[in-house]
């Protein structure tokens, strides 16, 4: 099946598809999938790609297909380390890289210089046994006006992918995620900082399977929205039958800085074994009175304070990250 | 130098705390505040200090002839006034060195000064931590971020003498403290006080007070300074507790 065929059968995204419940669906452009949406160099290097796509359920991971994103593959070798950066110079983008076992990658995503009325990518992401991956993006606020990005991450036994965004456009945007961690022992932590104005509205929808036992799964968000700003945060966490001990957690952390700005939250958990630890909390309020008081009264004027608290909470989003680089690029950003 | 006449504060729900507090303090005075728990003397700093918790009912509080309640937060610091309060807020994510030099700097420009040089400020910050035998660690930790409570009375002593006020109020500045550090905590002050300068403090016990020698001790109660004499009330106090005064 191809891409186009399978957004015809699924259709395009409405409120009532639990998938887009708080996107802005009137936004998306109904358009003419005039492409093939065959997507033959995705087929050569994905394994099992008819079926995954016939199975795919989300317009936004199959949208860059059905309008023909040229894929880029990367395979990243057994044991390898290496520093990459990835840009899409089209408005639709696919990537598939393939990491092989025990390698140590730091990926960063750019933005692309594109500026049209939609921009969509898709990554394909296959991590080996043992090895180690951080995948960032904090890139400078884009004007885009619609603006879409899915990742399928697959990880093996005992691999670990540490995902790091900050997300400042000034459009509509959504990051979508579906997280397979299939061997035992593999780890996935995702961290994301929202920092929207105005009219900006971002969307986080995530999916994060437990396949295997002892596999950990973090998710943290925040949020500091002003203006009018819109943030959701749909996170869903499935553990399998046989999957003991697994860990799982996710939070979701706003500051509303402004009476307009507002967030929507929905934590799903559908867990099918007992011995396993899944927590989620979501926490919304002003900046904290007692530390603006704090600060304030050591002499630093209150819209000062206000930064030095908008900023401590920003970064402590990424401060549990190990000294890597998207650590030291994430940090620096929010230091500008 | 600070004068507070008949000051009276009431919390949100309209229940007054402060009712009509009248005190003098001069240049080179130390000032001890001592009275039974609840009596309003926490209340008295952070009144003074301007926190929205509290609404002012009456009276004034001036420094060298500035009526302190008409000022902003920020401004009350600058002009030279230092509240300690009892539990220091923690602020993880805003680093202590940062935040030391951003308070300075502050204060600077209120006062019409430059920014404080790079060099200078280190130097100014490795002669108070020594003075405080401040480890340092405590240059890379967010504000009183996990801090014991002898840790977070340290740093704001630290703060204090970096930001040099003329009118330190201290507010239980030795719970929380052992023995070693109430001793590095109380030089560190008296180090700091000088004739130009006061210090208003807040203690339960007289150990405090075997270290800075105060000029005068009060009893607060229900609001209201009761009683007030020399160093030998505080004396008195540890001995007899509350119950021998009359209102």
């Amino acid at each position: 099946m191809d891409a186009v065929t399978r957004i015809q059968q699924i259709g395009m995204p409405r409120r009532n598809n639990e998938l887009w419940t708080f996107f802005p669906v009137a936004k998306i452009p109904a358009q003419e999938y005039a492409g093939t949406g065959t997507a033959t160099e995705a087929a050569a290097s994905l394994p099992d790609f008819e079926k995954l796509i016939a199975n795919e359920t989300d317009f936004a991971a199959l949208l860059p297909l059905a309008k023909n994103a040229r894929t880029m593959v990367r395979t990243i070798p057994e044991g390898a380390n290496e520093m990459a950066m990835l840009k899409c110079n089209d408005d639709f983008g696919h990537t598939v890289l393939d990491i092989g076992k025990g390698a140590h990658v730091s990926l960063e995503i750019l933005d692309n210089k594109v500026q049209h009325e939609i921009v969509a990518e898709r990554f394909d992401i296959s991590v080996g046994e043992d090895a180690d991956v951080e995948i960032f993006f904090a890139n400078p606020a884009s004007t885009l006006p619609l603006r879409f990005r899915h990742f399928r991450i697959t990880q093996a036994a005992n691999s670990m992918v540490r995902f790091s965004n900050i997300l400042t456009d000034s459009g509509i945007g959504r990051i979508s995620m579906d997280c397979d961690l299939n061997g035992e022992g593999a780890t996935f932590d995702y961290r994301s900082l929202s920092i929207l104005d105005n009219t900006a509205s971002m969307h986080q929808r995530l999916t994060i399977r437990h396949n295997a036992p002892n596999t950990v799964s973090t998710q943290l968000a925040r949020n500091l929205l002003s203006g009018s700003a819109y943030a959701s945060y749909d996170g869903m966490v499935i553990v399998g039958e046989k999957c003991t001990k697994v860990n799982s957690g996710q939070l979701v952390n706003t500051i509303l800085l402004s009476e307009n700005a507002s967030v929507s939250v929905k934590p799903v958990l559908k867990i099918y074994h007992d011995d396993v630890e899944c927590t989620h909390g979501n926490t919304v309020g002003e900046l904290d009175a007692e530390q603006m008081f704090y600060l304030v009264s050591r002499g630093i004027p209150k819209e000062t304070a206000k930064k030095m608290l908008m900023a401590s909470f920003a970064k402590e989003t990424f401060y549990p990250l190990p000294e890597t680089p998207a650590k030291k690029r994430l940090l620096q950003t929010l230091s500008v | 130098m600070l004068s507070i006449k008949d000051l009276k504060a009431s919390i949100e729900d309209g229940t007054q705390i402060l009712k009509g507090i009248n005190l003098e303090v001069k240049p080179g005075e130390v000032h001890a505040i001592m009275g039974p728990n609840g009596s309003g003397k926490s209340t008295l700093s952070k009144v003074i200090a301007g926190h929205p918790a509290y609404k002012v009912d009456g009276g004034s509080v001036e420094l060298d002839g500035k009526n302190l309640l008409e000022m902003e937060i920020n401004e009350r610091a600058n002009s030279g006034l230092f509240i300690s309060t009892q539990y220091p807020t923690e602020i993880p994510g805003v680093n202590n060195v940062e935040f030391l030099k951003m308070a300075l700097n502050s204060k600077r420009a209120y006062l019409g000064l430059p920014e404080i040089g790079e060099d200078e400020f280190k130097k100014l910050c490795e002669e108070k931590m020594q003075l405080l035998e401040m480890d340092e660690r405590y240059r890379e930790r967010g504000v009183n971020d996990g801090m014991s409570g002898g840790e977070k009375k340290r740093n704001e002593i630290l703060q204090m003498a970096i930001l040099d006020p003329k009118v330190s109020f201290l507010d239980e500045t030795d719970s929380g403290l052992d023995i070693d550090a109430l001793r590095i905590v109380a030089n560190g002050i008296n180090h700091i006080m000088s004739p130009e300068k006061a210090v208003i403090l807040v203690t339960h016990y007289q150990r405090l007070l075997d270290y800075i020698k105060p000029t005068y001790v009060h009893v607060l109660r229900h609001g209201k300074i009761i009683l007030s004499g020399g160093p030998e009330l505080a004396l008195k106090l540890e001995e007899q507790g509350y119950d021998w005064i009359e209102e």
